[in-house]
């Protein structure tokens, strides 16, 4: 990296941080610390729900990922609005008007105190272990390309967020991930502008997007009804409802976003934002991954992004620049309308998938990284990685505020100390985010061979989601399930998952279906053998 | 607290609906763009 580079790198840090801070001033107690005081508009809890969501994986993995499996991963997005626009009907007027600090407060008031307990457990285990993932991201990518120390990365990210976090609590996260949020759709549109700038002159807009849509990149929309394909429009549609219903209604990472608005409009207006300006945004990072296809079609590079891992498979490199060189070829003929040209050209491309396949390496992650570094102009690579620490940095912060909220509300407030002055729990407020902040840290470098690590972090999410979207749509839509079935129920669906996952090939997308159907059939089942129907 | 209305379309139901035909919309605008540049 040039000084210019850093100069932006730290100028941008800087600025986001020192904003967030300013805007968070003078916090003192808990519900200003974890609820901003219930003063937020809309706009800025919008901008923070998505920036929690948009984390470094998704600048990092998500281009990647349409560079290697094309835009499809799109569909994953179309049941949010679905599931926005339920959670405005249901969770948000009843979490608001049960003046709750956390959607599992919520839980005992409906239910009882265990119910209580095992879903915030459930949550710590859940979100504790994806912390882990989003804190690495950058950390392992920007070793690879930049030679950074893994470990000095990932703790210098950690302690910012930590500093920052405990100091401002919700209110600091809010306004940063609003900065965080502009910065990150400015990079991604100048990366893309670079990759069109930088494609030959023979090559339009257009032809790029034909170029990729030959190799089957431009595929947003996939019909087949197939239960192990991960990305199409079903499984996008009804896995992906269930999965948002239970990130953005259960999880209490999103639910405290929304809490903290100044009211139910307002909360709603900022989860609709989203519904609206989500798929979009998803559709332009998969685009820049498609139009970093055929940048590299027509640009000379190894069989690996992996830098690293290059030098063990480096008897490849003969056989892959040939069949780059004809891929290039069959591409330009493709463009020129030339007949078989077509064929030439997808088995060309086969052919050096075949060899990136063979290597057994999974270097999706490294893709746009490698091209910010190699072909990003000075100043420019600064900004990215200003955009990737921090689209890390907020995601982690929200994680590592929401995780500390549950433990001293749901767990220290509510087992362990019920009477103290409010100043002490705003006090262990701060101590707990400083505890899983070094917690995220440590976990970090536990998470580093995980593949894709967007899809590691939606894998284990599906986990534990379904048995918290089953629990909430008992709580909000029967009335008549009691606390015991509904205990029974979630470890009922827990149960089902964990066979899902391990005995079966059924996708991850279909995880929250299959947990919140079982956790549901269970309790009603449990339901009408304690209370027949005569006896009601 | 109150339930307002939304600043805009009236009603909340038509808020739901106008984001409903916008996914619609969305999944369409896909499908179109998709075989626009697959052959």
């Amino acid at each position: 990296m040039t000084t210019l580079d850093w100069a932006v790198l730290l100028l941008t840090l800087g600025f986001i941080f020192a904003y967030g801070l300013w805007k968070a001033r003078g916090a003192s107690s808990t519900h200003q610390y974890l609820l901003a005081g219930k003063s937020m508009s809309w706009y800025p809890m919008a901008l923070s729900i998505m920036a929690t969501q948009a984390s470094a994986i998704t600048v990092i993995s998500t281009t990647g990922q349409a560079y290697a499996d094309g835009m499809r991963f799109v569909q994953f997005y179309f049941g949010l609005p679905i599931a926005m626009v339920i959670i405005c009907m249901t969770a948000v007027p009843i979490f608001h008007k049960a003046g709750v600090f956390t959607a599992y407060e919520y839980l005992e008031k409906r239910f009882d105190a265990k119910t209580r307990l095992l879903v915030s457990i459930i949550f710590l285990i859940q979100r504790g272990l994806a912390v882990g993932v989003a804190l690495s991201a950058p950390a392992i990518v920007l070793t690879v390309i930049f030679g950074w120390s893994s470990t000095m990365t990932t703790v210098v990210t950690g302690l910012v967020v930590v500093i920052y976090t405990a100091w401002g609590g919700i209110k600091a996260i809010a306004w940063t991930d609003v900065q965080q949020m502009l910065v990150l759709l400015l990079g991604i549109i100048l990366a893309l502008g670079v990759a069109v700038h930088l494609m030959p002159a023979d090559i339009s807009f257009f032809d790029a997007i034909r170029i990729a849509g030959a190799a089957n990149k431009v595929n947003p929309l996939t019909t087949t009804v197939d239960w192990n394909d991960r990305y199409n429009l079903w499984s996008g549609i009804i896995g992906g409802t269930f999965l948002a219903l239970a990130y953005f209604g259960c999880d209490q990472s999103q639910v405290q976003r929304y809490l903290t608005g100044s009211s139910i409009t307002q909360s709603r207006l900022s989860l609709l934002f989203n519904a609206v300006a989500k798929i979009p945004m998803q559709f332009l990072i998969l685009f820049v991954g498609a139009i970093l296809f055929t940048f590299y079609v027509f640009e000379p590079h190894p069989v690996l992004f992996h830098s690293t891992q290059r030098a063990q498979h480096s008897s490849l490199e003969p056989k892959y620049a040939a069949a780059h060189a004809e891929r290039a070829s069959a591409a330009r003929a493709y463009i020129q309308g030339e007949e078989e040209a077509l064929q030439k050209f997808r088995a060309a491309n086969d052919e050096m998938q075949q060899l990136r396949t063979s290597t057994g390496v999974n270097d999706t992650n490294y893709i746009f990284l490698s091209f910010v570094e190699k072909y990003m102009p000075a100043g420019m690579v600064g900004l990215l990685i200003a955009v990737i620490l921090t689209a890390a940095m907020t995601t982690i912060s929200g994680e590592i505020n929401s995780l500390a909220t549950v433990s001293v509300i749901d767990i220290y407030k509510r087992h362990i100390r019920a009477s103290a002055e409010d100043h002490h729990y705003f006090r262990i407020s701060q101590l707990a985010t400083l505890f899983w902040g070094i917690y995220a840290i440590i976990t970090a470098r536990y998470a580093q061979n995980l593949g894709s690590l967007i899809e590691a972090v939606n894998m284990l999410g599906s986990l534990f989601y379904g048995g918290m979207l089953g629990i909430f749509t008992l709580a909000f839509y029967f009335p008549r399930v009691g606390a015991n079935a509904a205990f029974i129920g979630v470890i009922a669906g827990e149960i089902a998952i964990f066979s899902a996952r391990f005995f079966t090939d059924i996708s991850f997308l279909w995880y929250n279906v299959i947990g919140c159907a079982v956790v549901i059939t269970t309790a009603l089942m449990v339901e009408a053998v304690k209370y027949p129907s005569s006896q009601r | 607290m109150t339930e307002e209305k939304p600043p805009f379309l009236g009603s909340w139901t038509r808020v739901y609906t106008a984001v409903l035909l916008y996914l619609a919309g969305l999944i369409a605008f896909c499908g179109v763009f998709g075989r626009i540049f697959t052959p």
